[in-house]
Order: structure tokens, then sequence, then C-alpha cells
């Protein structure tokens, strides 16, 4: 599992810049999104949808810097803690928070995050290093992703509003796991000993992209939101994220060779 | 603003069971034989698959079968009953196809490299262990544990549920459904997340040594749970 022998994972970009991306960037599409789709209509919903990727290129860079020294566990798990202690803080926040539901949620998962990566080091001896930093920003990722792909969905984080047409409906299980995967899987694929930073962001926007049309497709059958925009979008970015993925496969591969189609019946007579 | 304070005090008594309830969870992980990658290629013992995937599969199925129970009862203990049975059967299923991939796909013994004699059985162990392997299969001590284990982390989760179920507010209760089975979800992952870090992913069953580090788990469980059981009770009391 570990990459980097112990010393994680050599990154191109550096990783305050990415919190500060992920931060910043997640909660600006969220309160765009919120505010604008009052101001302007519903289909400036898709805002909240680029803050979602945001803190999901953020969520994965955070999984690919832990999960570089070896957590035993293999990667997914780490995805599916983010997410639930995300779930746990996000709802918290909204309830109490009103218009600072938010960034009581990110508060909040910050909080939780930091002492379960207290708990793993201290008291279960994981032995990462960097665990207390990460568990923090994978928790806090997992809140800016649910309520971005939440408000993207309905135009808005009032707590009353998410309850009935977001997790009363189910479609929270929707967020969960498309956010989950969005941040467990770009490391998780890549994985090996030549793991590219590039790569591996270039994965996490192309499965931000597809929660993100998904989130659409939700968005679509709710009044309050509009999903047309936040699907093209979407589509959009996921084809140049997608783009963006193959030719850097192609660059770091040793070689490529076409296989050929299989032989007929008659050539293998 | 809601009071804070007042939901706390009037709902004490569900802050401690969800805790409860997450300990359990986080017990109960230590009794499923995961054997995570190393098991999927037959090469250790247990079901090819990482913690959170058996636990969870588990877990949410118990999930399931005890909110199916809450709509014709208000029992505590039935729910729990239901949420029990319901990830027994879950986690027997998984363990059993699992089998029958390992003896008649694979073609190897199911047998634990952990002991020398099934606890249970008390069949030999160490001859039939396929050399540069850490065992394969579910041998029977491991498939009895993960049944326990099914029991244990059913049983909580149907406690972490059932107690933000009945938590008071005046919201209609489709909504209270919703969010308390999310709420139960998250609780389940993490605390299925932090076990998995404790036994380093894979595990035999009761019998395995790691499981002596029981306790370092249940303690890392309590106090996020804790943590987790005040805002769940916040949100939903504050509807």
């Amino acid at each position: 599992m570990s990459t980097g022998g112990g010393k994680g994972a050599h990154a191109q970009i550096s990783e305050n810049n990415i919190i500060a991306f992920g931060i910043a960037g997640g909660l600006i599409g969220i309160y765009a999104a919120y505010f604008l789709v009052d101001l302007i209509g519903g289909y400036m919903s898709f805002l909240a949808g680029l803050g979602a990727i945001c803190g999901i290129l953020w969520g994965a860079s955070a999984v690919r810097r832990v999960s570089s020294y070896g957590l035993g566990t293999g990667v997914p798990s780490i995805g599916m803690l983010a997410l639930g202690i995300g779930l746990v803080a996000t709802l918290f926040g909204l309830a109490v928070g009103g218009i600072a539901g938010p960034i009581i949620s990110v508060i909040s998962a910050a909080i939780i995050g930091y002492i379960v990566g207290i708990l793993a080091n201290r008291t279960l001896g994981i032995g990462v290093p960097i665990m207390e930093q990460s568990m923090t920003e994978i928790a806090t990722s997992g809140a800016i992703i649910i309520i971005g792909l939440s408000t993207a969905m309905i135009g808005t984080f009032n707590f009353e509003e998410v309850v009935i047409e977001v997790i009363a409906t189910g479609y929270m299980a929707v967020i969960f796991i498309a956010g989950g995967l969005a941040v467990l899987h770009p490391y998780n694929a890549n994985l090996g000993p030549d793991e590219k930073q590039d790569r591996t962001f270039a994965t996490a926007i192309e499965k931000g992209a597809i929660a993100m049309i998904l989130a659409g497709v939700v968005a679509s059958i709710n009044e309050s939101a509009s999903g047309t925009l936040t699907i093209l979008i979407g589509l959009l970015i996921w084809y140049i994220a997608f783009t963006e993925f193959y030719k850097l496969v192609k660059r770091d591969a040793y070689k490529i060779t076409g296989s050929g189609l299989l032989p007929s019946k008659e050539e293998l007579e | 603003m809601i009071d804070i304070a007042g939901i706390l005090t009037a709902n004490i008594l569900n802050i401690v069971l969800i805790t409860l309830g997450g300990a359990l969870i986080s017990l109960a992980v230590h009794f499923v034989p995961v054997g995570g990658a190393p098991a999927a290629m037959a090469q250790a013992t247990g079901v090819g698959t990482g913690t959170v995937q058996l636990a969870a599969g588990a877990g949410l199925t118990g999930l399931v079968t005890a909110g199916a129970m809450m709509n014709v009862t208000d029992s505590m203990l039935l729910v729990l009953a239901s949420g029990a049975v319901g990830a027994m059967i879950m986690i027997s299923v998984t363990m059993i196809v699992g089998q029958w991939v390992y003896v008649y796909g694979v073609g190897c013994p199911p047998v634990s490299a952990k002991v020398k004699y099934d606890p249970i059985t008390k069949d030999r162990q160490d001859l039939y262990v396929s050399q540069g392997t850490e065992g394969h299969g579910i041998p029977t001590v491991s498939f009895v544990s993960g049944v326990i284990g099914g029991a244990l982390g059913g049983i909580g989760g149907g406690l972490v549920y059932y107690s933000l179920l009945i938590i008071e507010n005046v919201a209609p209760t489709t909504e209270i459904v919703g969010i308390a089975a999310i709420f139960a979800i998250g609780i389940f992952f993490v605390n299925s997340v932090i076990p998995s870090y404790n036994i380093g992913g894979t595990i035999e069953g009761f019998h395995d040594p790691k499981f002596r580090r029981v306790p370092k788990a249940i303690l890392s469980s309590l106090v996020v749970t804790f943590l987790t059981a005040i805002m769940g009770v916040l949100a939903i009391g504050g509807l």
C-alpha cells in the first residue's frame, strides 16, 4: 500500500494552496449559489456544484497524502470516514446555524476529524505523523462536499428544506456515495510507485464532475433549482478532466502498444 | 436559536444509548472475519473485502430490519432483536457465498493460520495452511465469530437508530425517519473505520491475537460517538 516508503507523497502543487482552494472555493461556491439563486434565479445553483468540486479536490489531495503512508486498511475506508463525519457535522451545523450553517458545519467537522486523528495516532497507535492534520482536512472537505451537492440539488442550505427535499427523499444517500467515491477513488485508482499528483487530481475533478451531473439531474425535478446549467457545466468539466486524465496516463505509461483485434476463426486454424 | 442546554438535559439518556450503540458497533467489527485484499486472493483467512464494507453491509441491513420493526412496535427490545437478526443473516450470507468461492472456485480448504486447533471443532489447522499464505477461507470459528459480530453490530446500529428516533420534536415522522437513518449511517461508518485502524485491516475473529486490542477501539469509539451523539440530539431535538 505504501508508495513513498513512508516519506509522504511528492507534490507539484503545495498543500497549503490546495487547502485554501478547497475551503475558500467550497464556501464561496455554496454561499454564492445560496444568494444568487434568490437574486437571479434557480439556475445559479450550479455554483454550489463547483464548490463541491473544490472540496472534492481538497479531500482527494488529503487522502493522497495520508494514504501514501500505508494505512493497512485500504484507501476506501478513509473516504467513508470523511463522509461519515461530514454527514453528522453537516446536519448539526445546518440545524443550529441558519445562515452560518456551512461555516458551523465545517468547524464541527474539523473538530471531530481532529479528535479522530488524535485517537488514531495516540490510542490506536496507527503511527502516521500527519494523521491529525489529514483527518481534519478530510472530514472538513466531506462537510463541504455534502453541503455543496445538497445546495446544487435544491438551491439552498436552509435546514428545513434540506430535510424535506434531500434527506427525506433519500438523495442524501446519492450524495454520500458519489461524494465518498470522488474523495477515495482518485488515489485508490492511481496508487502505485508511479502515482503523480496531477493525474490523481485529474481523476478527482472528473469524479467531482460526475457528482455534479448527478446533483443536476436531481435539481431538474426540483422547483427551487434548475438542473440544465448544472448538467451542462458538469459534462463540460467531465470532458476536459477526462481528456486531461487520458493524456496524463499516456504521458506516465512506459509504453503504449496496440494489441489488435482478436484473431478470427480462419486465422487460428 | 435553539435551546441547547434544555435539549441536552431532556435527552441525556438518548446520548448515553447512542454512545453505547457506537461502542457496540466498534466491538462488532472485531468479531467479523475480514481479510482485505490478501483474502481476495485466498492468501489470508476471512472474507475478501475491507472491514468497512463488511460491517456497513451487515449493519445497514440491520438498520433496515430494525426500521421495519419500528413500524409495528415501539418496544426497544423487539427493534434491537430485529436489527440483530437482519445483520446476522446478511453477514452469514456474505460469509457462506465467499466460502463457496474459496472451496469450489479457488479449491482451498477453509483454515485459520492463527491457531493450531479450531477452538470450536478442535480440528487441526496448521497442516492445511498453504505455504506462503496466512490461511484461507472461513473456518468454523471465524464463521461463528462473524455471526456474533453481526448480532452485536445489528444491536448497536438499531440502538443508535432507535435512540435518535425517540427524541422529542415537532417535525413530521417521515422527516425524522430520514434524518435518524442518515445520522445512524454516519455514526455507523465512523465506528466501523475506527476499529478497522485498530486491527490494521484484517482479523480472523475472536480467536485472533489482535482481538486483545479491543479496549483501545472501544475507548476511541466512545469518545467520538459521544461527540456525534450530542450533535445528533441537538440537530433532531431542535426541529
